[in-house]
């Protein structure tokens, strides 16, 4: 069952942390955030803090709350999902005299991630945007995977029986984002690990996109060599019915 | 170029399975949850089996090490077991009534394990370890389970773990899991729910998979006795997958105290579809008053078999006869790994042994050695313990060692870094 709290944590850091990746790799992204050097805070009543921080032309998506030009209230998890769904408003709580931002290129920003994130079969034979949609839901899927296993119910029951140690998650040797567990906590860091204890490898972006949007069967990947677990099993084993559960709330 | 094991027909096999099974192959013979790591180098599919041996429908022919997790104990096709069940099978299998073989069994069981005073007959483990509980139960009117953290007792809800796809918190309410040897977290749980503890079920050691099986603590299994009779505990033993290959008695014997009721299935019939439940007779009227059946448990086939498969087990001296096998399969092993530089670990009782590379947390050296021994023709798999059984030969062996030998050449170039 779809926890809103839950939720929001997801639509925060991993669905809103999306825009590091576009403002490293969308042409249109890129020229938003040209020269912007700013941060906006997003706080939610009851639920996640976490600053976006754009400078330099990069974005940085950090977790808690901190000095921001611009803060962003929601006075609910489900205020904050609804705006991530387009159907609220944030209550701007400082900043007002950077409204332009959030108006211009924040909005262009949230357009290019629903552009992104949303695929259509006709969007998908293009090749540039079939590899931006497999890597921006690679990083997301398993960023919400952290998120999932740290505060829903099921997740947090299977969380706990992930052994310490941290899984690399990758597509090929170029996309990777490693997951640690310590204490049954889970955190999610894009990049690739010195040493993991697991490694769960797609062999490249056509299998990471069949996987992950569910077309092609997970076994079947597997079986072929598509798909390669490696390591120390178990705490891969514990790890994928979270991941399971990241479709529940993001589809 | 030395040619190594193709699985082509497998592959294919498998992907027309995807169409029509859940998974392909679900379960633990699934590529996925049996670690075939990686998966190409592995056979799906058996065509057929004799002895040690199985050929995939590919055409290999794999000395097997994991006997079917454990059904295997006489080895494939025994003759004399099929001869059984064969001529059970022209007189009649499943029908409207048991056959005298269901009492034949019954008796011998009563004869055999040590503190067997009646026997009831299921299909799997996972039936017998369930009915022992509920038989507990219906014995102390008590509703609360305790088991051992990492140990498997089958697929029924309150054997797996609270998170688990299509378990419930609901499912878990009754169940207390506590570390293994840990007779202290025993007694505190039994404080903790005085009078409403109904079992305490374990296996006779810890053979969980991914980690070194452990024995239990001298003095163990005596305190764990000691204190279920003091509490009105009924003590199960889930002797499925040790049972007979430590003692023929059961596996309580070899560890020295008396349990109130034991299961075993695996090797009972040496493939043929069977489990039972034996216990003390105190708790015979209990075991009485539950109605747990199903169509296929009063089937005479398995019961002719599993009466032919004991009897040939008590002449064999089984249990001894694989410790030693045991003995030539892990010295063999140890050696062969040494002359490469790698050290490996054996941990369990000798008749199924776990083994692992001890320089290996992540155990992707072990993955790429059961690979690499794959695909040259010895079936072995790097997260669960080994099985021995009777058919498997001297030659077998030394033929394993020798290929064993080219698999850590292979697994020392793989990983330099870690030889010694």
């Amino acid at each position: 069952m779809k926890n809103q709290k839950v939720l929001a944590y997801c639509n925060l850091f991993a669905v809103l942390r999306n825009i590091e990746y576009l403002a490293a790799h969308d042409k249109e992204s890129k020229a938003a955030v040209a020269g912007k050097n700013l941060s906006i805070q997003f706080k939610v009543k009851n639920g996640p803090s976490g600053q976006l921080v754009f400078k330099n032309g990069s974005a940085e998506m950090r977790e808690g709350f901190h000095p921001s030009s611009i803060i962003l209230f929601f006075t609910s998890p489900e205020h904050f999902n609804k705006m991530i769904d387009g159907k609220a408003n944030p209550i701007p709580l400082k900043g007002f005299t950077k409204i332009g931002f959030l108006t211009g290129p924040f909005m262009k920003l949230a357009e290019r991630l629903s552009y992104f994130l949303k695929p259509t079969e006709a969007l998908l034979s293009d090749p540039g945007y079939f590899k931006m949609n497999t890597e921006m839901t690679f990083y997301t899927a398993f960023s919400a995977l952290a998120q999932i296993g740290n505060r829903d119910r099921r997740g947090i029951q299977n969380a706990k029986h992930i052994p310490d140690g941290t899984v690399q998650a990758a597509i090929g040797d170029s996309v990777g984002l490693y997951i640690t567990a310590k204490n049954g906590r889970l955190t999610a860091v894009k990049g690739f690990a010195d040493k993991p204890a697991a490694r769960l490898v797609f062999k490249d972006l056509k299998t990471a996109q069949g996987v992950l949007s569910g077309k092609t069967d997970t076994y079947a990947a597997i079986a072929v060599g598509d798909l390669v677990m490696k390591g120390f099993i178990p705490m891969i084993e514990h790890m994928n019915p979270i991941l399971e559960s990241v479709s529940g709330y993001l589809s | 170029m030395k040619e190594f094991y193709t699985n082509q027909k497998s592959q294919e096999l498998f992907k027309k399975a995807l169409k029509y099974i859940p998974t392909g192959i679900p379960g633990h013979l699934g590529p996925v949850q049996s670690q075939f790591i990686p998966a190409d180098a592995f056979p799906f599919y058996a065509e057929r089996a004799k002895d040690s041996y199985f050929w995939s429908i590919d055409g290999n022919k794999y000395i097997d090490y994991m006997c079917a997790y454990g059904p295997n104990i006489l080895g494939y096709n025994n003759d004399i077991v099929d001869r059984a069940a064969a001529e059970q099978l022209k007189k009649g299998n499943c029908m409207a009534l048991p056959a005298k073989a269901q009492v034949e069994l019954a008796e011998l069981l009563c004869g055999t394990i040590e503190i067997a005073d009646w026997a009831f007959f299921l299909k799997n483990g996972g039936d017998a370890t369930s009915f022992a509980v509920m038989t507990a139960k219906a014995a102390t009117g008590r509703s609360k389970t305790i088991r051992v953290q990492g140990g498997y007792h089958g697929v029924a809800p309150w054997t797996q773990a609270e998170g688990a796809n299509g378990i419930t918190a609901a499912d878990m309410k009754d169940i207390i899991v506590i570390p293994w040897n840990d007779t202290a977290a025993f007694e505190k749980a039994v404080a903790e729910n005085k009078d409403s503890i109904a079992c305490f079920i374990a296996t006779p050691y810890d053979h969980r998979i991914f980690a070194d099986n452990a024995l239990p603590l001298p003095g163990y299994w005596q305190k764990i006795r000691e204190i279920c009779t003091k509490n009105g505990i009924v003590l199960i033993v889930d002797d499925v997958r040790c049972g007979f290959r430590l003692h023929i008695e059961g596996s309580a014997k070899y560890f020295g105290f008396k349990p109130d009721l034991a299961c075993y299935c695996k090797a009972l019939a040496n493939g043929y579809n069977i489990s039972a439940v034996v216990g003390i007779d105190a708790l015979k009227s209990a075991a009485g008053s539950i109605f747990f059946t199903g169509s296929y448990w009063s089937s005479a086939v398995p019961m002719a078999a599993a009466v032919a498969c004991i009897t040939e087990m008590k002449r064999l001296d089984i249990a001894n006869l694989f410790i030693e096998k045991g003995k030539k399969f892990g010295s063999g092993m140890i050696d062969a790994g040494r002359a490469h530089g790698i050290d490996m670990k054996f941990s369990g009782v000798e008749s199924m042994p776990f083994m692992r590379i001890s320089n290996d947390p992540t155990m992707e050296m072990m993955q790429d050695f059961c690979a690499e021994c794959v695909k040259r023709g010895v079936f072995v798999v790097s997260h669960h313990n080994h099985f021995m059984n009777a058919s498997l030969t001297d030659a077998d062996i030394k033929k394993t060692i020798a290929v064993a030998d080219e698999a850590f050449a292979a697994v020392a170039k793989l990983h330099p870094d870690k030889i010694n």
